[in-house]
C-alpha cells in the first residue's frame, strides 16, 4: 500500500535524523576553517599530518577569511573551530569579537608569503611593467595626462597610453573581486607604491589620508578592470583563450601554468620563486593562520599539527610547502614564529 | 541497545501490532455475523493498533534522545572534583568532549590521569543504563499502545475515522514545512539585513542605480565609500533568467507536444530521459561551460560581425542556463499534456479538426495551468540559479539592456560577497542578507501576481 | 520543429559530454614506476615497523637506480618524480608482512603528478625548459626508467577508493561519493514523503481559502530561493539552533530535502491535478472515503507524474553546491565518512574543488568526477524510467 510506503520512509528518515542527533557528541579531529588562499597549502600540511600520525586528518573548510574568522571568534567549544587560516591579518573589530564571546587567547602564526602575479598568455609578448604603469593603467583617477596636480577618470585605453614603451593593446585585466584579500593586497602593494610615484599624491598622505587611500586604492569600473570571481584556474584558462587579456592571482596558479602563461615583469622583476623570495619582486604578502589557545590541549592532536606545520620540512625553503608555490619567510622570522608556536604566544588583545 | 537496532525492532513491533489488530478484528466480528458487520475494513484496526504501537513511542524515542547527551553530561559533570566543576562552561564543554572521546576509544589530547577516568567510567555506565531504559520503555510504550488499541476492538469502532483524522493531521503538518522554512529563511536573513539598512538607507538600497561595493577591507584603509543601489543587480538578474527563459521555453515546449503527440511511443521512453540530464548536470559542469566554450565563442562570433561582445557576456551564461533548464518545462509540460483525456482529443477530430488543430485549441489550453506551472518552476530555477552566472556572469555590475555586456546577478554577489576575504560585520557581507531578502521579497510578489493570473485562466476539463 | 527542438538540446547534451569525456577518461589511468626496493633491516627495526623511515627507504633506491646524481639540487629533482605516496605505500606493505624486512621487493608505485602528466601528453617536451614543469635532466630519467620497462599505464584504482588528497596521483572521490550517498538518503527519505503529503493535503483535501493560498504562494516563492539562502537557513537553525555537527551529511540532507521540496510539491500538485476528476467521482460514487479515493484510486496514477517531479528535485540536489557551502561542507576531507554525523564532503563540492586547484593534474581528474557523478545520475533517470513505465496512463 503507497501510504505504508511514506510512513515507513518517513519513520527511517526519522530514524537517520534522531540518530545524527545523538552521535554528535565527541569530535576527535582538528576543525580548521578560513581563506580559501591558505587552503592549499594548509590541506597539505594536514594531509602529511594525518599519514605520518595517528592522528585523524583534519578537516579544513574554505569559507573565506572573513567567514572563518566569524566562525573562529562564535566561541570557545567543541562546535567551533580551533584554527581559521587567514590571507590577512585579524581586524580589530575581529578581536573585540573574539574577546566578547570568551576567545582570550590567539595564536597568530605566519606562515609565509605568497606571490601575487600579473600574467598573460605565451602567445604574446610579456609586459614589463613598472607599479607606476599599473597605478595608471587600473586607478578610477589618476593624475592628468596634461599635467597639473588635478585627477581626472582614467581617459588610458591601451597600455601605449599609459607608457609609449608598452605594446598598443587594450587594457583589459582580469582580477578578483573587492570582497577578495588578494586584490586588497594588490592595490596596497602594486597601485598605492605606483601612485606614490607622483609626488603631490604622496604628499596627499600627510594632509588628507582618507583621499589619498581614495586615489591609490579604487580600481577603474570601466570595463578595463574586470572582476573574475575567485576561481583561479578559470581565469587562467580565459587568459589562454584572450591574448591580450591580462590576470592577477596567486604564485601557484603561475608556477602550474608556465607552459600556457607569463608572469609579467613588475620593476624589472619577474616573478620567479627566487625572485619572490629574495624579495625582489615587489607584489607579495604574508599569509596567516590564528589557532584558538584554549583548544591546544583538549582537542587531539593540536600539538602536533602545529608542529608540523612550523617544522622545517614543511615550511621551510625545501619544505613541501615551497613545492606547492608558497614563498618561505626569511629564517629569523621563521625561528621567531616557530617559537611563538612553541610557547604559544597570545596575541596582545586591546 | 543502539538506537537504530531499537527502531527497527519498534518498526517490527509496530507492524506486528497491525496484524494483531486484524486479526483482533475479525475475530470480534466473527460472534456478530462476520467481517461484514465491522464498521470499517479489517485492515483499519490493525493500521490503527500499528498507528498507536508506533507513535507515541516515537515520540518518546525522540524527546529521550534529545535529552539524553545533555543528562548524562550535566550527571557526570557534577561528579567532577570541586576545581575542575568551577572552570568556565565553555572549558569544561571541552573536557566532555575529551571524557567522550575517551568513551569511544578515541585518541586523547592530554595524559590521561585518575579523575578523567573515573569519570569516563561513570560516563559508561551512565549511558548504558540510559539505553537500557531507553529500550524498555520504548517497547512498554509501543506494546502498552498496541494492547490498548486491541482491547478497544469492537465492530463498532470507527477506526476508519480515526484512522484517517491521524493521516489528514500528519498531511497537514508535512504542507506547513514550508511556511517552517519561509518563517526560518526570513527571520535568519533578516536580522543582518537590518544591521545593513542601519548603515546604508533602504531607499538608496531600493533605488540606486549603482552597485560597488568597494569599501575598505582593513582598519587601516579607507578606500571609497561604495555605492549599494541594487537595481542593476536586479537587473542583470531579470536580463539573465528572461534570456535564459527565451532558450527554454519554446525548445521545451516544442519538445513536450513532439514527444506527447507526435512521438512513438519508443522515441519518447528514450527522449525524455535522456533530457532529463540535463537538469541534473551540475551547475559547476555548466559554468566551466559557459565560461570557456560559450562565452569565448561568442565574443568572437560578435567581432567578425563587428560587435563589442564582452568576454563576460550576459548572453552567454543566459544561454546555457536556458539549457540547463529545458527539461524543467519539456518534462513537467509533457507529463500534463500527457494527462489530458483522449476523449478530447477524440472530440476535436471528429469535429474534423487537424491534429496540428487539435494540439493548439483543445489540448494546449487544457494542459495550460500545468504548463505555466512548469515554467514559473523554470523562472525560479533560473533566478535562483548561483554557480553557472558565478562562473560566467561576472561581477561588474552594469544597467544597460544590452545583453553582450557584462552583468551580474544577486545570486552573484550573495556568493561573492559570502565568502570573501571582508571583515563579517561591514557592510558589505550584510548586504548579501540585503539582498537576499529583498530577492526573497520580490519573487513573493512575482508569485502572488502569477498565482492571480493562474487562478483566472485554470479551468479543469473531463 | 518539436523533433528540431529536442535534437537541439540532446545535442548539446552530447557536445557536452563530449567535451567532459574528452577531458576526463585519461584520469582513469595513472601512470606507475616499478621500484626494486630493498627492506634492509639497517633502516626497518622489527620493533618499530610503524616509525621507521619509509621515504628514506624510497630516496635510496632512487638514488641507487640513478647513481650518477649527485648534487642536492639533482637529488630533489630526482626525488620529485615519485609520489609522496610510495612511501605510505611501502609502509603498509611492510606492516602488513613483516617478513619482507631484509628483502628486495619489486613494487609499482605511483609516479609524481607531473611524470604523469608527462606521459599523458599533457606536458609538452618541445618547449623551452623553463616554461615547463620538468627540467630536461627529469625528462631524461623518466625516459631511461620507460626505456627498462619500468613505466606503465595503468588502470587508477586510487581514484575510486580514497578520499581526497592534495597530491593528484593519490586523490580519489570514494569519500565524496560516500558523503553524496549518505546526503541524498537523507533528502530522499525526506523530501519523497513530506513533499508527496503536502501535495496530496493541498490539492484534495485543503479547504480553498487564504491561508491555503498562503502556502501555495510560499512554495512557488520557496523554489525561487537561491540556493546559498537555504544554506544560510542551514546555518542559523539546524547548526546554531539545533546544534548539529558541522559538515555532516544529515545536515547536509536536511537543506538539501527543504531545498527540493518546493519542487517536488509543484510538480505532485500538477500531477494530482491532471487526474481527471472522473476517476474521484466514480471512487466516491461507489463508497470510498475521501481518503481512500485519494490513496487507493488519484495517487497510483499521479504517481508518475510525482516520481517525475522527484527525480529532476533529487538530481538537482545532487548537483548542488552553494548551499554546503554555508554549512561546511566544502571542505579538505581526507577520510571516508562513516556515518550521517562524520564530516563528509559531496561530489559537486570535490568537483568544485579540484576546479580550483592549481596542479594540472586535477583538470582531468575534475572532468573524471563529473563523469562519475553523471553516471549516478544517469543511473537515477533510468530507475525513474523503471517506475514511469509500470505506472503510466493514458485515458
Amino acid at each position: 500500500m503507497f501510504k505504508k510506503t511514506i510512513l515507513l520512509a518517513a519513520a527511517l528518515g526519522l530514524i537517520f535524523a534522531l540518530g545524527a542527533g545523538n552521535a554528535q557528541a565527541a569530535r576527535d579531529y582538528i576543525s580548521i576553517v578560513g581563506s580559501s588562499t591558505v587552503y592549499p597549502f594548509a590541506t597539505v600540511v594536514a594531509e602529511q599530518f594525518g599519514k605520518t600520525t595517528s592522528y585523524k586528518t583534519p578537516k579544513i573548510e574554505s569559507t573565506g577569511s572573513g567567514g572563518g574568522l566569524k566562525l573562529f571568534c562564535a566561541g570557545v567549544g567543541v562546535e567551533h573551530p580551533d584554527i581559521t587560516n587567514a590571507s590577512r591579518a585579524i581586524k580589530s573589530s575581529e578581536k573585540e569579537m573574539c574577546v566578547k564571546n570568551g576567545v582570550k587567547e590567539i595564536v597568530e602564526v605566519k606562515i609565509g608569503y605568497d606571490g601575487i602575479v600579473m600574467a598573460n598568455s605565451k602567445k604574446s609578448a610579456p609586459l614589463k611593467l613598472t607599479r607606476r604603469d599599473i597605478f595608471l593603467a587600473l586607478a578610477k583617477e589618476v593624475p592628468d595626462p596634461k599635467g597639473g596636480e588635478k585627477l581626472v577618470a582614467n581617459p588610458y585605453k591601451t597600455w601605449k597610453d599609459v607608457n609609449p614603451s608598452l605594446p598598443n593593446v587594450k587594457i583589459e585585466v582580469l582580477g578578483p573581486p573587492p570582497t577578495s584579500g588578494t586584490r586588497d593586497a594588490f592595490a596596497e602593494l602594486a597601485m598605492e607604491a605606483g601612485a606614490k610615484t607622483f609626488d603631490w599624491i604622496k604628499a596627499m598622505k600627510k594632509t588628507d589620508k582618507k583621499a589619498y587611500k581614495a586615489v591609490c586604492h579604487t580600481v577603474r569600473e570601466d570595463g578595463a578592470y574586470i572582476e573574475a570571481g575567485e576561481n583561479d584556474n578559470l581565469i587562467v584558462q580565459k587568459l589562454e583563450a584572450n591574448p591580450d587579456a591580462f590576470g592577477i592571482f596567486g604564485f601557484s596558479f603561475l608556477d602550474q601554468n608556465t607552459d600556457k602563461i607569463q608572469g609579467s615583469y613588475i620593476e624589472g622583476v619577474q616573478p620567479t620563486f627566487d625572485g619572490i623570495a629574495a624579495g625582489d619582486y615587489p607584489v607579495s604578502r604574508p599569509l596567516f593562520f590564528y589557532v584558538k589557545k584554549a583548544h591546544v590541549d583538549v582537542i587531539p592532536g593540536m600539538k602536533e599539527y602545529l608542529k608540523e606545520f612550523t617544522s622545517e620540512k614543511a615550511w621551510g625553503p625545501d619544505g613541501y610547502l615551497s613545492e606547492k608555490g608558497m614563498i618561505p619567510m626569511p629564517d629569523a622570522e621563521r625561528k621567531q614564529y616557530h617559537n611563538a608556536v612553541e610557547n604559544l604566544t597570545p596575541l596582545m588583545m586591546k | 541497545m543502539s538506537p537504530y537496532s531499537l527502531m527497527i525492532l519498534l518498526l517490527c513491533l509496530s507492524s506486528a501490532a497491525y496484524y494483531l489488530g486484524k486479526k483482533k478484528a475479525f475475530a470480534v466480528s466473527a460472534d456478530v455475523g462476520g467481517a461484514r458487520q465491522l464498521h470499517s475494513r479489517p485492515t483499519y484496526y490493525g493500521a490503527l493498533a500499528a498507528r498507536w504501537c508506533g507513535i507515541p513511542a516515537l515520540i518518546l524515542f525522540a524527546g529521550w534522545l534529545g535529552l539524553e547527551d545533555h543528562i548524562i553530561t550535566g550527571m557526570v559533570v557534577s561528579e567532577l572534583p570541586e576545581t575542575l566543576q568551577n572552570l568556565p562552561a565553555d572549558r569544561i564543554n571541552l573536557l566532555v568532549n575529551d571524557i567522550q572521546n575517551m568513551v569511544t576509544g578515541n585518541i586523547v589530547s592530554r595524559e590521561v590521569d585518575d579523575v578523567m577516568r573515573a569519570a569516563a567510567d561513570h560516563y559508561r555506565h551512565l549511558q548504558n543504563i540510559s539505553s537500557a531504559a531507553l529500550a524498555v520503555l520504548v517497547l512498554a510504550v509501543g506494546i502498552g499502545g498496541m494492547l490498548w488499541v486491541r482491547s478497544r476492538i469492537v465492530p463498532s469502532l470507527r477506526a476508519r475515522n480515526h484512522v484517517e483524522r491521524i493521516i489528514r493531521y500528519l498531511l497537514i503538518f508535512c504542507s506547513t514545512i514550508a511556511i517552517f522554512t519561509t518563517i526560518g529563511i526570513v527571520l535568519s536573513v533578516l536580522y543582518e539585513a537590518i544591521r545593513f539598512f542601519h548603515a546604508v538607507p533602504v531607499t538608496e538600497f531600493l533605488f540606486g542605480l549603482k552597485w560597488s561595493p568597494q569599501m575598505a577591507i582593513r582598519a587601516d584603509q579607507v578606500g571609497s565609500s561604495g555605492a549599494f543601489g541594487a537595481i542593476p543587480v536586479f537587473a542583470g538578474t531579470a536580463m539573465i533568467s528572461a534570456i535564459a527563459m527565451l532558450v527554454a521555453v519554446p525548445i521545451g515546449l516544442m519538445s513536450a507536444i513532439y514527444m506527447s503527440e507526435y512521438a512513438d511511443r519508443r522515441f519518447r521512453d528514450a527522449a525524455k530521459p535522456l533530457m532529463e540530464i540535463l537538469a541534473g548536470i551540475p551547475t559547476v559542469v555548466y559554468g566551466f561551460f559557459a565560461a570557456l566554450i560559450v562565452a569565448p565563442f561568442i565574443r568572437d562570433a560578435g567581432t567578425t560581425i563587428g560587435l563589442d561582445v564582452s568576454s563576460e557576456s550576459a548572453l552567454a551564461a543566459g544561454l546555457v542556463m536556458g539549457i540547463m533548464i529545458i527539461p524543467f518545462v519539456s518534462s513537467l509540460s509533457d507529463d500534463i499534456i500527457n494527462a489530458v483525456p483522449q476523449a478530447l482529443r477524440d472530440g476535436a477530430y471528429g469535429l474534423g479538426a487537424t491534429q496540428s488543430e487539435t494540439i493548439k485549441q483543445v489540448v494546449l489550453p487544457a494542459a495550460l495551468p500545468g504548463i505555466v506551472g512548469g515554467v514559473l518552476l523554470a523562472i525560479s530555477r533560473a533566478i535562483g540559479e548561483t554557480m553557472i552566472v558565478v562562473m560566467a556572469a561576472g561581477l561588474a555590475a552594469n544597467l544597460t539592456a544590452n545583453p553582450l555586456a557584462t552583468m551580474t546577478t544577486v545570486t552573484v554577489q550573495i556568493v561573492t560577497l559570502l565568502v570573501g576575504d571582508q571583515e563579517f560585520d561591514s557592510p558589505k557581507t550584510l548586504a548579501a542578507f540585503a539582498l537576499g531578502l529583498v530577492l526573497f521579497i520580490v519573487t513573493l510578489l512575482l508569485n502572488v501576481i502569477a498565482l492571480h493570473v493562474v487562478r483566472k485562466y485554470r479551468e479543469q476539463y473531463e | 520543429m518539436g523533433l528540431a527542438a529536442i535534437l537541439a538540446s540532446l545535442a548539446f547534451l552530447s557536445l557536452l559530454f563530449i567535451s567532459i569525456i574528452g577531458k576526463g577518461y585519461t584520469a582513469f589511468w595513472q601512470t606507475y614506476v616499478r621500484l626494486d626496493v630493498h627492506l634492509s633491516a639497517d633502516q626497518l627495526d622489527r620493533t618499530e615497523l610503524e616509525t621507521a623511515d619509509y621515504p628514506g627507504i624510497v630516496k635510496k633506491t632512487l638514488r641507487s637506480m640513478f647513481p650518477e646524481v649527485k648534487s642536492r639540487g639533482d637529488k630533489r629533482k630526482l626525488y620529485a618524480l615519485i609520489s609522496s605516496g610510495a612511501a605510505f605505500q611501502i609502509r603498509e606493505m611492510v606492516l602488513e608482512d613483516p617478513d619482507l624486512v631484509g628483502k628486495t621487493v619489486s613494487v609499482w608505485v605511483p609516479a609524481d603528478d607531473d611524470v604523469d602528466m608527462l606521459v599523458k601528453g599533457h606536458i609538452e617536451r618541445d618547449v623551452p625548459e623553463e616554461a615547463r614543469r620538468l627540467t630536461d635532466k627529469q625528462l631524461a630519467w623518466v625516459d631511461a626508467l620507460t626505456g627498462e620497462g619500468r613505466v606503465e599505464k595503468r588502470f587508477n584504482r586510487t581514484l575510486f577508493t580514497h578520499g581526497d588528497s592534495r597530491e593528484p596521483e593519490l586523490a580519489g572521490i570514494w569519500g565524496a561519493t560516500v558523503g553524496s550517498f549518505l546526503t541524498l538518503a537523507i533528502t530522499l527519505l525526506l523530501s519523497f514523503p513530506i513533499g508527496v503529503a503536502s501535495a496530496v493535503y493541498l490539492e484534495e483535501f485543503a479547504p480553498k481559502n487564504r491561508w491555503t493560498d498562503l502556502i501555495e504562494v510560499n512554495i512557488n516563492n520557496l523554489a525561487a530561493v537561491p540556493s546559498i539562502v537555504f544554506g544560510l537557513l542551514g546555518l542559523a537553525v539546524f547548526l546554531n539552533f539545533f546544534g548539529l555537527p558541522r559538515s555532516a551529511p544529515v545536515v547536509g540532507g536536511l537543506v538539501l530535502t527543504l531545498m527540493t521540496l518546493p519542487t517536488i510539491i509543484i510538480a505532485s500538485r500538477a500531477a494530482l491535478l491532471a487526474v481527471p476528476p472522473s476517476i474521484r467521482e466514480a471512487a466516491l460514487g461507489v463508497g470510498a472515503s475521501k481518503m481512500q479515493t485519494v490513496f487507493h484510486h488519484v495517487l497510483p496514477l499521479a504517481l508518475p507524474g510525482m516520481l517525475t517531479g522527484t527525480i529532476i528535485g533529487m538530481a538537482r540536489a545532487l548537483g548542488e553546491t552553494a548551499p554546503l557551502l554555508m554549512i561546511g561542507m566544502v571542505a579538505f576531507i581526507v577520510d571516508i565518512p562513516g556515518g550521517f554525523t562524520d564530516p563528509s564532503t559531496a561530489l559537486p563540492v570535490q568537483i568544485y574543488l579540484w576546479a580550483d586547484s592549481p596542479e594540472k593534474a586535477f583538470v582531468e581528474r575534475t572532468s573524471a568526477a563529473t563523469l562519475v557523478l553523471l553516471a549516478f545520475l544517469i543511473v537515477m533517470n533510468a530507475l525513474a524510467v523503471v517506475l514511469r513505465r509500470r505506472f503510466e496512463r493514458r485515458w
